[in-house]
Parts: structure tokens; C-alpha cells; sequence
């Protein structure tokens, strides 16, 4: 029943671009497309192709592959404590603390190791986007 | 004469100090990324796309092509020492590289490798000089109809060799089209599917859905699978040389190699991995060393590296002269070039001579720092598999944030390039490869325009593009391509009484 999840969700993503676009924007004419027909069609298109490809699952449902939370929360981890402290500290903490976000879930990861990890990713963020780019981007808040 | 000039101004403009040092780079960083298995050069490629806003487009893009052909060089090093393909690309490389390398023999396929890559890199950039000004002086008798076709041709050859399947590639590649119709309208001024946040005005940055698809769901996919290096052997890297007779029997295969590659690389949506296959079973049916292919043959490793490379240099004549990028990589590369206002095309030789002959000569000097950075470096490159492979991930994470993040200080594409990420993740957990979606998202806003343009010079007439010969026969082959993967021609050819010699299975 899962492996069915992915044809649904093309199948809603074909169906929301094709009544937003019915719902929203003026199709215009043949000769004079207005901004909704191009995303009507193709939207239309999908919603036709996700369709098939739902029969087709039904009926011999590809295997799906099992997801691994521990990892998507690292991740997710990593990134949401970059967006989260960059506009607090800076981008340099910032990217230390994304470090020891995501390394966290690896147990063969000992500590002092993320910490020289972390500070190394951090000293190579300065050197190669602030030192040598030199993109304005404010490395420590206060500094 | 003029092809001399050309070259000349070529090499005016990539021999200067600060080109040659980023094409140094963009190969280091390229082979790196190729040794690696995990990251792949399109992760590589979407990760410097930020940084290459910073430069001037030339460097830009021969820094990025650096990666690109790169990782083709580097992706062999891991097939041949650890028999895990470092790139697609690169696997059939495996099937005698990694015997050769049981036998004590790493170092002579490692020597062959970087030796066949290079003269196929040498035969595909000049392919390259030949056949692109020619493909662009004919594309430009193409009208909005025939740009069109071609964009539909192209977007259904990306979806036919995606590993989920044409169908599901097909999917894909719609839905990338209707992301890229976020934003305002460039025809109408009218905005789309925005929902009101002002930020997606401009629609969805390229950068963001890239790193998003290719970076984040990436990371997410292989973060804890690797919990240890990958090199735990040791190899005898004492003799590099082949003998005599090796270096002979690999002339042929070399040639061949490069021929095979030169031709897939140009079509759309096959690429390096069809390339590196077809070498292979061609050579594997005219080789008198056939016997022993699979058991450490040279030809073997010479084949599929002479001709990835080739089509990886070749790849790049569809994407410059028609504007039409055949890999995920390429549409980058293109999305790279239109971030610089520079719109790739059959003018594009003509308008930026410098961007295209300065482009073509770093490739010959790329092709020969990887020559050079590979066979004194072996050592250097084994010595980064046996780094463990849980500190890459962590590092990854950051330079995908500080990449979006540069780009406009803007922690909002922050929070989108995870959006994305998610949804990548999910994709591939349902077995939707995402890498058409991105083709689909680079060409669809231009599809939409040749679109309503051919409509508005047919006075609404849709059969413009079937009477138009040119735009016909690209519909058509489009069309041939897609019933030919949708239909299963096995079972037919089983029903009609064929059967398909014994063999013919062993690569697919």
C-alpha cells in the first residue's frame, strides 16, 4: 500500500498546478496563450502520466525503499541550526554548530573528532567564501 | 584558417594566469569528488554553483566543466581499487579494472586509465571544434516550432534512461516544468502559483532546487550507510607500466572507445554511462582478446574510459549550440550560463567566441593537468578512501547552507533548499529518480515560450508542429523513443517467435 504514496502525490501535484491554474490564471485564446494554458496543459499531462502510473503500480507495485529517520533528522538538523543561528551569531558558529548537529547520529563518531570536524569546516568556510571569494557575509555577529 | 584564429583566441583567453588556476581547481575538486563514492559530480557541480556566480562567466563555466570531466577521471580510481563505482560512468570500468587490480596490477589499470581518458578527452574536444560551429549554423534555421520539438525530444530521452523507468521519468520531468512556471510571467506580468510570498516572485532559484534535490536528499540517503572507509586493503602500486603488447592491443580499443563515446555524448539524455556500456559490448564482440574480458583485461579498462570521457566533452555541443543540455549536469551548466545573462543557443558561438573557444581550450589544458594529477597523485587519492566516510556528510551539509545562503543573504532559500531536499528524499524513497525534474525545471520556462510563440505565428494552429518537417521529424523520433522504452519489446519479439541471443542480457 505504501509504494502507492509516490503516484498519489504526482497525481495531487498534477492536479493542484492544473485547478490552480484553471482557478487563478487566464488561459487566453489559441493564438494569444494567456499565462494559465501552458501550466493547464502540462499540469493536465501529469495528472494524466501519474494516473497511468498509479494503474501500473496497482497492479505489480514497485518495492519501495525503507526510510532512515535517524538520518533525515541529522540533516534536517545540521540545516535548520545553520538557518536558525546564522542571523544570531554568524555564519562561522553557525557552521560549527551544523556540524555537531548532523554528526551526532553517527555513533562511530567519537567527540573530539566532531569537534576538529566542525572547527576545520568552519576555518574552511572563512577561507574559501570570505577570505577568498570575498562574499559579504557576516562571519562572526558582533565581531 | 578561421578555425586556427579561433583556437587562437581560445587560448588567449584560458591560458591566462587566473582561468588556468580555476581549471586546476575545478579538476582537483572534480577528481576528488569522483574518487568519493557517494557524491556525485552533479552534487559537485550544484554545490559550486554559488561560488561560480562570484566569477566572470569563462571562469565560471571552465571550472564547473573542470568538476564535470573530472569526477570522470576520478570516478575509476574507487571502481578499480574497491570495485565500488565512484560515478555511474565509471562502473563498467569494475568489470576488469577491479580484477586487474586483484592480480597486483591496480597500478598498470590505474596508468591505462588515466592514459585512455585523456585521448578520449582529446578526441571529443575535437569532435567538439568540428561539429559544434557546423550544429549551430543549422540551428539557425530552427524557428520557435522546431525549438520546441527539440526541447520535447530531449526532455524524452532524459526521462527513457532514468533508472525508475520512462513513465515515472516522464512524471518527473512534468513536474519540473510546472515548477518553473512559479513566478511572474514573463509574457503577462502576471504571477504564478506564488501563494503570496513575495520571495518566490522571481520564482524558484535554480540553485535552490538543485542543491535541494541533488545535496540535501543525497546526504540524507547515504548519511549513515558508510560508517567506515572504504579502504581497507592494500594495493601494489610498484609497477605503473604496461608492457609493450598492452600498449598496443590498446590502440584499437582506444579509437573505438573514443568513437562510441564521441557519438553518445552528443545525443540527448544518454550520456557518459551509455557511452562507457555500448564501448564495452562493442569492443567485447570485436576484441581477439574478447576471451578475457571480465578477467583483467586492459581493453577493458581502456574501452569505457576513453569513451566516457569523450561523450563527457562532447555533452557539451547540444547544450552550447542548441541550448538543449542532454544530462542533469548540463542543465546546470546551463542554468549557470543563463545566471550570467547569457543565453545558450545556436548565437552563442558567434555573440560569446571567447565563452566557446576559451571553454574548448581549457579542455585540452584540464584534460592535461588530470594527467598529471593522476599518476603521480594515486597514491594520494588512495589515501582519501581510507579516510572514514562519516566526516564528509557534516561537511556537505555546511557548504550546501553557506552556498544558498551567499548567494543573497537570504535565509529563506535556506528553508526552500530543505523543502526541496524533503521532497527529493521522498522521491527516491517512491522510486522517482529526480534528476529529469531538473531538465524539466531548466527547460520549461523555455519551452513555454517557444510554446506560445509558434502558437502566435500559426495564428493558434497546433499543427505547426507536424507541418513543419523539421519540427515532424524531431516529434517523431520523440515519439519513437517513447514507445520503444514503454513498449516491452522483449515480450513482443518473445510473442512473435524471436529469441534474443544468450548474451544480450549480461549489460542491462
Amino acid at each position: 500500500m505504501t509504494s502507492q504514496i509516490g503516484p498519489l502525490l504526482m497525481l495531487g501535484a498534477g492536479l493542484g498546478f492544473a485547478i490552480a491554474a484553471v482557478a487563478t490564471l487566464d488561459p487566453g485564446s489559441a493564438r494569444r496563450m494567456g499565462p494559465g494554458a501552458f501550466p493547464l496543459l502540462v499540469g493536465a499531462a501529469l495528472t494524466l502520466l501519474a494516473a497511468i502510473t498509479l494503474v501500473r503500480n496497482l497492479r505489480a507495485p514497485m518495492d519501495w525503499h525503507r526510510p532512515d529517520p535517524l538520518a533525515v533528522l541529522a540533516v534536517l538538523g545540521g540545516a535548520v541550526a545553520f538557518a536558525f543561528f546564522t542571523p544570531l551569531l554568524g555564519v562561522l558558529p553557525a557552521a560549527v554548530l551544523s556540524v555537531l548537529a548532523t554528526s551526532s547520529v553517527v555513533r562511530e563518531f567519537r567527540w573530539p573528532w566532531k569537534f576538529v570536524l566542525a572547527f576545520s569546516v568552519a576555518a574552511g568556510v572563512w577561507l574559501v567564501f570570505i577570505a577568498g571569494l570575498g562574499i559579504p557575509l557576516t562571519a562572526i555577529r558582533g565581531l | 584558417m578561421e578555425l586556427l584564429s579561433n583556437l587562437a583566441l581560445g587560448f588567449t583567453t584560458a591560458a591566462t594566469l587566473f582561468n588556468l588556476s580555476y581549471c586546476f581547481v575545478g579538476v582537483f575538486l572534480g577528481t576528488f569528488i569522483g574518487v568519493l563514492p557517494g557524491v556525485g559530480p552533479l552534487a559537485a557541480v550544484a554545490m559550486l554553483l554559488p561560488v561560480s556566480f562570484y566569477l566572470p562567466p569563462v571562469t565560471a563555466l571552465v571550472m564547473l566543466a573542470g568538476v564535470y570531466y573530472g569526477a570522470e577521471y576520478g570516478g575509476s580510481i574507487a571502481s578499480i581499487l574497491l570495485n565500488i563505482p565512484g560515478t555511474p560512468s565509471a562502473s563498467v570500468t569494475c568489470l576488469d579494472g577491479y580484477p586487474m587490480a586483484r592480480e597486483g596490477r591496480a597500478g598498470v589499470a590505474l596508468f591505462a586509465t588515466a592514459i585512455a581518458s585523456f585521448f578520449g578527452g582529446i578526441v571529443g574536444v575535437t569532435v567538439m571544434v568540428l561539429l559544434a560551429p557546423a550544429l549551430a549554423a543549422f540551428a539557425l534555421l530552427f524557428g520557435p516550432a522546431e525549438y520546441f520539438s527539440v526541447m520535447v525530444l530531449s526532455l524524452v530521452a532524459a526521462s527513457v534512461v532514468s533508472t525508475s523507468g520512462a513513465l515515472r521519468g516522464l512524471n518527473m520531468v512534468c513536474l519540473g516544468i510546472l515548477l518553473g512556471t512559479v513566478g511572474i510571467d514573463i509574457n503577462s506580468g502576471v504571477t504564478r502559483f506564488t501563494g503570496g510570498v513575495q520571495e518566490l516572485r522571481d520564482g524558484v532559484s535554480l540553485v535552490v532546487v538543485a542543491m535541494g534535490l541533488f545535496g540535501i536528499s543525497e546526504v540524507m540517503v547515504s548519511a549513515r550507510g558508510a560508517t567506515r572507509s572504504y579502504a581497507t586493503e592494500t594495493f601494489s602500486l610498484h609497477h605503473f607500466l604496461p608492457t609493450v603488447a598492452e600498449w598496443v592491443s590498446s590502440i584499437g580499443p582506444a579509437i573505438r572507445g573514443s568513437a562510441v563515446g564521441s557519438f553518445f555524448g552528443t545525443l540527448p539524455g544518454t550520456g557518459q554511462t551509455v557511452a562507457s556500456f555500448v564501448g564495452y559490448a562493442v569492443e567485447k564482440r570485436v576484441s581477439r582478446n574478447r576471451d578475457n574480458f571480465g578477467k583483467g583485461a586492459i581493453e577493458g579498462v581502456v574501452v569505457p574510459e576513453s569513451a566516457n570521457n569523450a561523450a563527457a566533452q562532447t555533452a557539451f555541443i547540444p547544450t552550447l549550440t542548441l541550448g538543449i543540455p542532454g544530462s542533469t549536469t548540463m542543465a546546470l551548466m546551463l542554468g549557470a550560463l543563463m545566471i550570467h545573462g547569457i543565453t545558450p543557443g545556436p548565437r552563442l558561438i558567434a555573440e560569446h567566441p571567447h565563452l566557446f573557444w576559451g571553454l574548448v581550450v581549457s579542455f585540452l589544458f584540464g584534460n592535461l593537468f588530470l594527467l598529471i594529477l593522476n599518476i603521480p597523485l594515486i597514491n594520494l587519492w588512495v589515501r582519501l578512501l581510507r579516510v572514514p566516510h562519516y566526516f564528509l556528510y557534516p561537511t556537505v551539509v555546511v557548504l550546501i547552507c553557506v552556498g544558498v545562503y551567499s548567494i543573497d543573504n537570504s535565509i529563506f532559500d535556506i528553508w526552500m533548499t530543505l523543502f526541496f531536499g524533503v521532497i527529493g528524499y521522498l522521491l527516491r524513497l517512491f522510486r522517482f529518480e529526480p534528476a529529469p525534474l531538473l531538465i524539466g525545471f531548466v527547460l520549461g520556462p523555455m519551452m513555454e515560450e517557444f510554446f506560445r510563440r509558434a502558437m502566435l505565428l500559426s495564428r493558434g494552429d497546433p499543427m505547426v508542429f507536424l507541418e513543419r518537417p523539421g519540427s515532424a521529424a524531431l516529434l517523431g523520433a520523440a515519439a519513437i523513443l517513447l514507445v520503444a522504452a514503454v513498449v516491452p519489446i522483449k515480450s513482443l519479439l518473445a510473442g512473435a517467435g524471436f529469441r534474443r541471443p544468450a548474451h544480450a542480457d549480461e549489460h542491462e
